[in-house]
């Protein structure tokens, strides 16, 4: 994107540490505690893909790009303390509900 | 003027215990003390305190060997971190420095070399 020489990050990697970057901002915004446990989540979630998920599959990662975007955008909502819309998307690690 | 007799009569009572040393070394001390109070304002950090808070704040990051932590590490290829930790240090650098780095700059910053440059020639690094 935009063909600039310097980082030698494909477009899609990109988008998916601008992703990471937007998560640890909303986790900011929250109390100390909610940003801790949505920090530890949202890491483990992104190191389990990145390690998971094949980076030739293209089509996986645009959708989970786009389920990831819809999440942040809830995460961003000031009612929303995160833990449970984020849960659901770990479902497979067998996360428990605090 | 009636307003600043005033004040110049009220005064004086600490400037003639100051008189006892010099009442001119008490004008200048006076000048250096507000010269000093505008320069903070605007003090940005030296080159030395900034690369001294970038390494600090990098070796304390959990998955780093502080001991392999100079002013010329690449996160990735020296210190062994993934991509995901690079973007981590680059946000706790932002805490360290109460800023906030655009993706498009904060991408680019990949070694403590690069952090050091990014912050200290930014106008609000604090």
């Amino acid at each position: 994107m935009g063909g600039s020489s310097g980082p030698r990050l494909s477009g899609m990697q990109r988008q998916v540490l601008g992703l990471y970057r937007g998560f640890l901002r909303a986790a900011r915004l929250k109390s100390i505690e909610d940003r801790q446990k949505i920090e530890s989540i949202v890491s483990a979630e992104f190191r389990h893909n990145a390690k998971h998920v094949d980076r030739k599959n293209f089509l996986y990662i645009e959708y989970l790009l786009r389920r990831g975007k819809k999440q942040l955008d809830q995460l961003k909502s000031p009612d929303i303390d995160g833990l449970s819309s984020l849960d659901v998307g770990l479902s497979q690690t067998h996360h428990t509900k605090a | 003027m009636a307003l600043r007799a005033a004040i110049l009569r009220h005064v004086r009572v600490p400037v003639q215990i100051l008189a006892v040393r010099s009442s001119e070394r008490s004008l200048f001390g006076a000048g250096s003390f507000f010269r000093s109070m505008s320069s903070h304002g605007d003090d940005r950090p030296t080159k030395d305190e900034v690369t001294e808070r970038v390494l600090s704040v990098v070796k304390d990051f959990p998955k780093v060997d502080p001991s392999k932590v100079s002013s010329d590490v690449h996160f990735q290829k020296d210190l062994g971190l993934d991509s995901l930790d690079n973007v981590e240090i680059v946000m706790a650098l932002e805490d360290e420095f109460k800023l906030q780095i655009p993706d498009l700059e904060a991408d680019k910053i990949d070694s403590t070399h690069l952090a050091i440059e990014y912050i200290y020639n930014h106008p609000m690094a604090g």
